[in-house]
């Protein structure tokens, strides 16, 4: 038996989408008829990417950028254009149902619960279709129940709960069966922030407790924040950015402000700050607001350093409140959805 | 198989609950059809009355008003659509909840129909048989139906409901390629109407069609177990007859494999 020394393994994988071509207006609509003009559309392209067991991946990219096509892959749902995936030394397009006894999968905006059930009946449903033993359901239910609080809602018809108590009940569902990986796609979607805490604390646990692979796509940052370890980003369909949240931050959130309340604004008006401290322009600048008599700088962090800055400026103005900030992740993942790698650095 | 009978028995039960929530729709689908039925009815009457045969496509005025209603009963048991499924399931979506699941897709379908056939065996069809058969015997005339009758027809009707179920998976596979699939459902309801016997006795149809019929499925759907009940088949005809619906729940099942390998290699999921 081959060793499986990753718990997903996904080599160059591929998927494209064959739609019929369209064509603008009514006329168009009756030339649709007879043309038989096929559109390529290439979702994933020659994505590849190994996943230990045990690590949470959020895997993050704008809308369309490509990420459910790439999840729907390794769930077997949709067989690749191109390229193999292995979960769990599993082929999970060519055994499928094999694989989805080792997974467990959330699409926040669907559920795989019964609309019209009780949730009970539906946990009963999934008991049977995964073939859990009445102990090792017994045991998942309390641990289930401590971190989710299903019990609040056990016994009401699905169609009932609310969006919060339903997501609390997927993930539940996706977890009674206990799989070495778990796919959450979007399983923030649309909660409040309490809500969302929980979930967070109830994956972080199960991590924890079961060393489940997790990987989860989201557009919440605070998701990624929060669980991720390693992240990647994928964009029009080509992995962007793979490693771990420290070294994202560190290689393209290499921007700081100080944003500094002074005394007499006047004098700091000539100042040029970026020739004071020898640097290039880019890397220092800095925006004066009289107003309120504030003195913005951003800087390139491994160029500079605060008290550098701050002497500087102190030495022709007296300096009375200061801030400083880090680029936020939220900014560092826009930048990078807006000009791809190369402009976020 | 009991695992699978464990699995699969969920879907069948959701199903009939289903069902019973949605009583009033259900009530008015059973009234619209026997409306039909009587309609068929009394147009039947009124060719046997205007015609000088007594038997008329091999059956005579009595056989027919059984016929008529038999139909319904059969019909109402053995159709239960799946393709509306599988095309909602499609164009929403929702067919890759059941996908991350270590189930089949078809058996579940299957399963799911099998708990509306129950449902709708016994609420309304039941009821209308017993009718039937006290119609039969006070009215008409006609001898009770044996007990082997009886047996035979549910046997029949077994195969009939795999036969339908397997072709209309098959069917509903076409939302996989054309998304929405309404506009066919209609075009197939008219013509299974027309095929399976449910308008007019495939006797009724001239020999070359009928020779043409005996290489569809669809009279082995309605017609071939009416007809055993009517007790129209005897010794080597009904054994040809059932091995026939045999056969057909064997080939349906297996094109319907074939056309979902095909299927799930361009499978599109929609919305997200």
């Amino acid at each position: 038996m081959k060793k499986v020394n990753h718990m997903i393994e996904v080599s160059h994988i591929s998927k494209d989408f064959v739609a019929p071509k369209k064509y603008p207006g009514l006329r168009g609509a009756v030339k649709g008829l007879f043309s038989a003009e096929k559109v390529i559309k290439t979702a994933v392209d020659d994505i590849s990417f190994s996943i230990d067991t045990g690590e949470i991946v959020g895997y993050i990219g704008s809308n369309g950028a490509g990420k459910s096509t790439t999840i729907k892959m390794m769930t077997g749902i949709l067989v690749p254009t191109k390229g193999t995936c292995t979960v769990a030394g599993i082929n999970p397009s060519r055994s499928r149902k094999e694989n989805a006894q080792n997974i467990g999968v959330v699409f926040g905006q669907r559920t795989q619960l019964w609309w019209d059930l009780p949730l009970s009946e539906s946990f009963t449903i999934l008991k049977e279709i995964y073939n859990v033993s009445d102990t090792a359901y017994a045991e998942q239910m309390e641990f289930l129940n401590r971190v989710l609080a299903l019990q609040d809602f056990f016994d009401r018809p699905v169609r009932t709960l609310s969006l919060g108590q339903r997501m609390r009940a997927d993930l539940g569902a996706a977890l009674l069966h206990n799989p070495k990986v778990l796919y959450l796609d979007e399983p923030t979607i649309g909660l409040d922030l309490v809500v969302k805490d929980n979930i967070r604390k109830a994956i972080k646990e199960i991590n924890e407790k079961y060393q489940t692979t997790v990987i989860l796509t989201t557009h919440d940052i605070g998701d990624i924040e929060e669980l991720c370890s390693r992240i990647m980003i994928i964009d029009e369909g080509r992995k962007i950015y793979d490693g771990s949240l420290c070294e994202l931050k560190d290689t393209y959130g290499t921007k700081r402000k100080v944003s500094m309340e002074v005394k007499q604004p006047e004098k700091i008006k000539g100042l040029c700050l970026h020739e004071l401290l020898g640097v290039q322009e880019a890397e220092c600048s800095m925006a004066l607001n009289l107003e309120n008599s504030t003195l913005s700088v951003t800087f390139d962090k491994h160029k500079l350093q605060v008290p550098q800055l701050l002497s500087a400026v102190m030495a022709v103005a007296e300096v009375k409140d200061i801030q400083i900030q880090e680029t936020e992740l939220a900014e560092i993942v826009k930048e990078i959805y807006n000009h791809g790698v190369g402009g976020a650095a | 198989m009991r695992k699978g009978l464990r699995i699969y028995l969920p879907f069948a039960a959701n199903e009939l609950k289903r069902q019973l929530a949605y009583k009033g729709a259900f009530y008015l689908f059973i009234l619209v059809h026997l409306f039909g039925s009587f309609i068929s009815y009394y147009l039947w009457i009124a060719i046997y009355g205007s015609s000088e045969k007594e038997v008329i496509g091999g059956l005579t005025q009595s056989e027919m008003v059984v016929y008529v209603f038999m139909v319904y009963v059969t019909a109402s048991i053995v159709t239960a659509s799946i393709s509306t499924i599988v095309s909602d399931d499609v164009v929403k979506g929702t067919v890759a909840m059941n996908l991350i699941k270590p189930i089949d897709y078809r058996l579940s379908l299957i399963a799911m129909a099998s708990g509306n056939m129950v449902y709708r065996f016994l609420v309304p069809s039941v009821l209308i048989w017993i009718g039937l058969e006290i119609y039969k015997i006070k009215v008409l005339g006609l001898a009770p139906v044996s007990i082997a009758g009886i047996f035979l027809y549910l046997v029949s009707c077994v195969m009939s409901f795999l036969i339908y179920v397997l072709f209309d998976f098959c069917f509903g596979m076409l939302a996989f390629f054309t998304t929405y699939i309404f506009g066919m459902r209609m075009a197939k309801e008219a013509l299974l109407g027309f095929l399976t016997g449910q308008l007019i006795p495939i006797s009724f149809f001239p020999a070359a069609m009928q020779r043409v019929f005996d290489f569809l499925p669809f009279s082995s759907i309605v017609y071939t177990p009416v007809m055993i009940y009517l007790g129209k088949y005897t010794g080597e005809t009904l054994v040809f007859m059932m091995l026939r619906q045999a056969a057909w729940v064997v080939f349906l099942y297996v094109a319907g494999s074939l056309i979902w390998r095909q299927v799930t290699k361009r499978l599109v999921v929609l919305g997200g």
